[in-house]
């Protein structure tokens, strides 16, 4: 068989892919601070919650780690407006990508959360620290850099998870290239470039959460 | 109304003509997963075996080998997807969708599987290895009788997690039009089915396949972790 690469016409819409690659972090981030609000919320009902809320906790994360992510938001898409409630693409992709990150960010801080030991308390109580400060000086910077490098990590796997949003049009990185690409149509030249695009921004994200983790929690992390 | 309603798309989903191809979506499912992580394990093998190569010729399989598994870690699955299936269009005619689905899932599981086997295989003490060399182990005799069977307890583990969880990630091959459970579901929304019961379902399905081999994978966890568990022992012997 014979193909020719054409790497000048699809590098001509770099443009358009920028335009996606920032759609993608803006998703990526939205995502990323939803779930890990409802993660901190699960985990907390998980831990302090009593058994009611542990159960729910516990319910939620089981469920929602263990089906994909894509039926998830195809529900949210395609079933919710069978009973009226309608998303646009952009929101059903937000709504359910949060949802689901949320269930695996809730395993991560409730790790953090165990972590802390009795005697780190007794300790700041012995030295008579009050409640507030017992939270902010002893149990959030231990928990921060117990669960730092898993939620960098998850922050990667969650910005290369976005590209599902094109499933259901998102004009994000690989959504954007896949509409270029059936203009121009050099399919597999777009989505080289776009692969690319995928390695310079994860690798950026990977170096400048390594660098924020050294410089703000004292956490040393392999970057490549 | 709404009983009537329920009760109607209960049959239909669950009807003779529906059923057999429930059944057959779900076998691809389970055959993508199986299939594609199963080769990317041996192949990830490989490649870690690559890794550890000496010497200059071995500098440069170690680097294109790395090089590998550094780029396809960075790139969604989705876009995995795509490039094999534009990439095998391109140079072969007639390629089925199948094929092209288990390529693209093999990539993606031999760049994450060989950087958990590759962490297996450092948590062996350097000292070991030494060891066998100065015991005048070759280095295939070192592999097989103290890599591997230190490193297999700390290996399968996070493997098997990894193949658990690719069940759910199969789901987006349906994408390049894979007879897969995701797939099923929208045909059978494509038919006039309501999407929230339908996508309720298959999440349901999804759920029985990998919530009893999650619960599976901790007990084996546990399993392994218990019989490495003479940590004390050995201390004391080195001692």
């Amino acid at each position: 068989m014979h193909y020719t690469f054409q790497f000048g016409v699809a590098w001509q819409r770099l443009p358009d892919l920028w335009q996606g690659a920032l759609l993608t972090l803006e998703l990526g981030l939205l995502t990323y601070w939803g779930g890990a609000l409802l993660g901190l919320g699960l985990a907390s009902l998980k831990t302090y919650g009593g058994p009611i809320g542990k159960a729910l906790a516990n319910g939620y994360v089981t469920f929602f780690t263990n089906t994909p992510a894509l039926i998830q938001i195809y529900f949210i898409f395609w079933g919710l407006p069978d009973v009226g409630i309608v998303f646009s693409a952009f929101n059903a992709v937000l709504l359910g990508l949060t949802l689901n990150t949320g269930a695996y960010l809730c395993e991560i801080m409730r790790a953090g959360f165990l972590s802390v030991r009795r005697p780190e308390m007794e300790a700041a109580e012995t030295l008579g620290f009050s409640r507030w400060q017992q939270i902010w000086h002893v149990i959030v910077p231990h928990i921060v850099k117990t669960i730092y490098p898993a939620l960098a990590n998850y922050a990667v796997v969650l910005m290369l998870g976005t590209s599902m949003a094109m499933i259901f049009g998102v004009e994000e990185l690989s959504g954007r290239a896949y509409n270029v690409a059936s203009e121009n149509y050099r399919h597999l030249e777009m989505f080289t470039l776009v692969a690319g695009m995928y390695i310079l921004l994860t690798m950026f994200a990977s170096l400048l959460l390594a660098l924020v983790g050294r410089a703000a929690f004292r956490v040393k992390t392999r970057v490549f | 109304m709404i009983v009537h309603k329920v009760v109607d798309q209960l049959a239909r989903f669950f009807g003779p003509d529906n059923l057999g191809l429930l059944w057959q979506s779900v076998g691809m499912t389970i055959a993508l997963t199986i299939i594609g992580c199963g080769l990317g394990f041996a192949f990830a093998f490989l490649i870690t075996l690559a890794r550890q190569s000496r010497g200059l010729s071995g500098a440069v399989l170690r680097i294109i080998v790395t090089l590998f598994v550094e780029v396809f870690r960075r790139i969604p699955f989705l876009v995995v997807t795509y490039l094999v299936l534009f990439g095998i269009a391109a140079f072969v005619k007639g390629a089925s969708l199948f094929l092209i689905a288990i390529v693209a899932i093999c990539i993606y599981a031999t760049a994450y599987l060989s950087e958990i086997i590759r962490t297996g295989f450092e948590s062996v003490p350097h000292q070991q290895i030494e060891a066998a060399s100065a015991m005048n182990f070759s280095r295939w005799q070192t592999l097989l009788h103290v890599i591997l069977p230190q490193s297999i307890p700390v290996i399968l583990p996070p493997a098997i997690a990894f193949m658990i969880a690719f069940i759910k990630d199969t789901s987006l091959v349906s994408q390049i039009g894979v007879f897969e459970l995701s797939f099923r579901g929208k045909e059978l929304v494509n038919q006039g089915m309501s999407g929230l019961f339908v996508f309720g379902m298959i999440a349901l399905i999804y759920f029985a396949l990998s919530y009893p081999l999650t619960r599976l994978g901790r007990w084996l966890e546990k399993r392994l972790a218990s019989s490495r568990g003479q940590e004390p022992e050995r201390q004391l012997r080195q001692a």
